[in-house]
């Protein structure tokens, strides 16, 4: 698998994100040279909470709050599970859902879909999607996955993926949109993951982007 | 949802059992062994149980999580000879484990379970006929040392995945490949023990001196 970077955007502070950032950054990303639209692309989240054997007691502190399923766009027959709090990636078939529907000690809290548009450029697949609560599809926020498609490790993708994350700062900048797209910065070896780029490693992105556009939605609301 | 009989058989005629299914499946012969993990619910937690299976016969284990319904009740599973019950399965990375620790699962108990197995189909079901021996281990997860629970004795099952549509038929092609098997060993549904089948020696004495020669299914 091809080396990823997942990114939030940040309004200024005192602004409120609206849709109309979505169509501005994917106007940014049509003003590249040679840009190609390359489709749409949807990925899911889902918060779980665990289920109380007494249920007239809140969840007991020592089980995970933290507990998120992912499927994402690309890997529809699989399913992944992030616990940050203990740095924990599972990664299953997708029938793993029905095995945790059969269980019942852990159900849905609330849900999230990532969805948007697909760019291609050069090397570069770029995926511009708006972040929304389910069902009602409040908007939360707008992330961008950059995905290198030469390379599969994360040492030597470093490098590029810097290169274009300024030239994004800087297109976005001049657009003037009033914010910045934030990367997801995270220590993939505290989850026990190695250079080579997997699902795993954009797992947990996904679970550390989605805290900080979550933080960042309540704080401008 | 999956079909599923069990039967004994002692160790000292699993020989003779491995050249009837050899004539009989027309498969190859896969080795087993695989470390199965029962983990419970915590006191805190919807009592619910899983299981792990770590399937050590390749070069690099796999894992599967695994959940086992109750038994289908009602006049018409009584008539079947079988039991039919939901399974639901899932491959899952070597993190499973874990994974279950950490949201709250306790490990109940493990055993590790080895012997061979054919798959192949009858009567356009999938069959998977597998012959193990159950061992327990006298530390945690110490599979290298394992012993057997019942030595001198080994369990048979017949396992075949079903649907709600066709649990009937597949049920029938079970009940039908049990036939073959009458001489050596008699299945049934779990938990409804037959013990061992008195022509059983005088069945695999057979099958040791003629190496087989049973028509391929």
């Amino acid at each position: 698998m091809t080396v990823k970077w997942l990114m939030h955007f940040q309004p200024n502070q005192g602004t409120t994100l609206t849709s109309q950032v979505m169509a501005e950054a994917c106007a940014v990303a049509e003003s590249f040279p040679g840009v190609s639209r390359d489709g749409r692309w949807r990925s899911s989240m889902t918060f779980y909470r665990a289920v109380p054997r007494d249920q007239s007691l809140p969840a007991p502190s020592d089980l995970p709050r933290d507990l998120i399923g992912i499927s994402l766009h690309d890997l529809p027959n699989e399913y992944l599970f992030v616990m940050r709090s203990q740095r924990l990636i599972l990664r299953a078939h997708s029938s793993v859902q029905t095995v945790m529907d059969k269980l019942q000690s852990y159900k849905g809290r609330f849900f999230i879909n990532f969805e948007g548009l697909q760019y291609k450029w050069g090397d570069f697949k770029l995926r511009i999607g708006k972040c929304l609560y389910n069902p009602n599809e409040a908007l939360r926020g707008i992330v961008m996955e950059v995905e290198y498609l030469p390379l599969s490790s994360i040492d030597k993708s470093q490098r590029v993926m810097e290169e274009f994350y300024e030239i994004w700062r800087e297109a976005v900048a001049s657009k003037l949109l009033a914010g910045q797209f934030i990367n997801t910065e995270v220590n993939f070896v505290e989850y026990g993951l190695g250079d080579s780029y997997t699902p795993q490693h954009t797992a947990v992105l996904y679970g550390m982007c989605v805290v900080q556009v979550i933080a960042s939605s309540n704080k401008n609301q | 949802m999956e079909c599923v009989v069990q039967g004994i058989i002692e160790t000292l005629h699993v020989e003779a059992l491995e050249i009837l299914l050899v004539g009989l499946c027309g498969a190859p012969k896969q080795r087993v062994r695989v470390h199965e993990l029962c983990l419970k619910s915590g006191p805190n937690l919807v009592s619910s149980e899983v299981r792990l299976l770590c399937d050590l016969a390749k070069t690099t284990p796999s894992w599967t999580i695994r959940h086992v319904g109750g038994a289908m009740r009602g006049a018409g599973a009584d008539q079947l000879s079988v039991l039919v019950r939901p399974i639901a399965e899932s491959k899952a990375s070597s993190t499973a484990l874990r994974f279950f620790y950490g949201i709250g699962y306790k490990l109940d108990h493990e055993v590790l379970k080895t012997g061979f197995a054919f798959q192949f189909q009858n009567r356009g079901a999938n069959l998977t006929v597998s012959v193990t021996s159950t061992n327990r281990m006298p530390r945690l997860h110490a599979t290298d040392d394992a012993v057997p629970i019942t030595p001198g004795i080994h369990l048979v099952e017949i396992t075949a995945p079903a649907a709600p549509e066709n649990y009937t038929e597949v049920a029938s092609a079970i009940a039908s490949f049990c036939e073959y098997l009458s001489p050596l060993l008699h299945l049934s549904k779990p938990g409804i023990s037959t013990g061992i089948v008195p022509t059983a020696a005088e069945a695999a004495a057979s099958l040791m001196s003629s190496g087989g020669g049973i028509k391929i299914l």
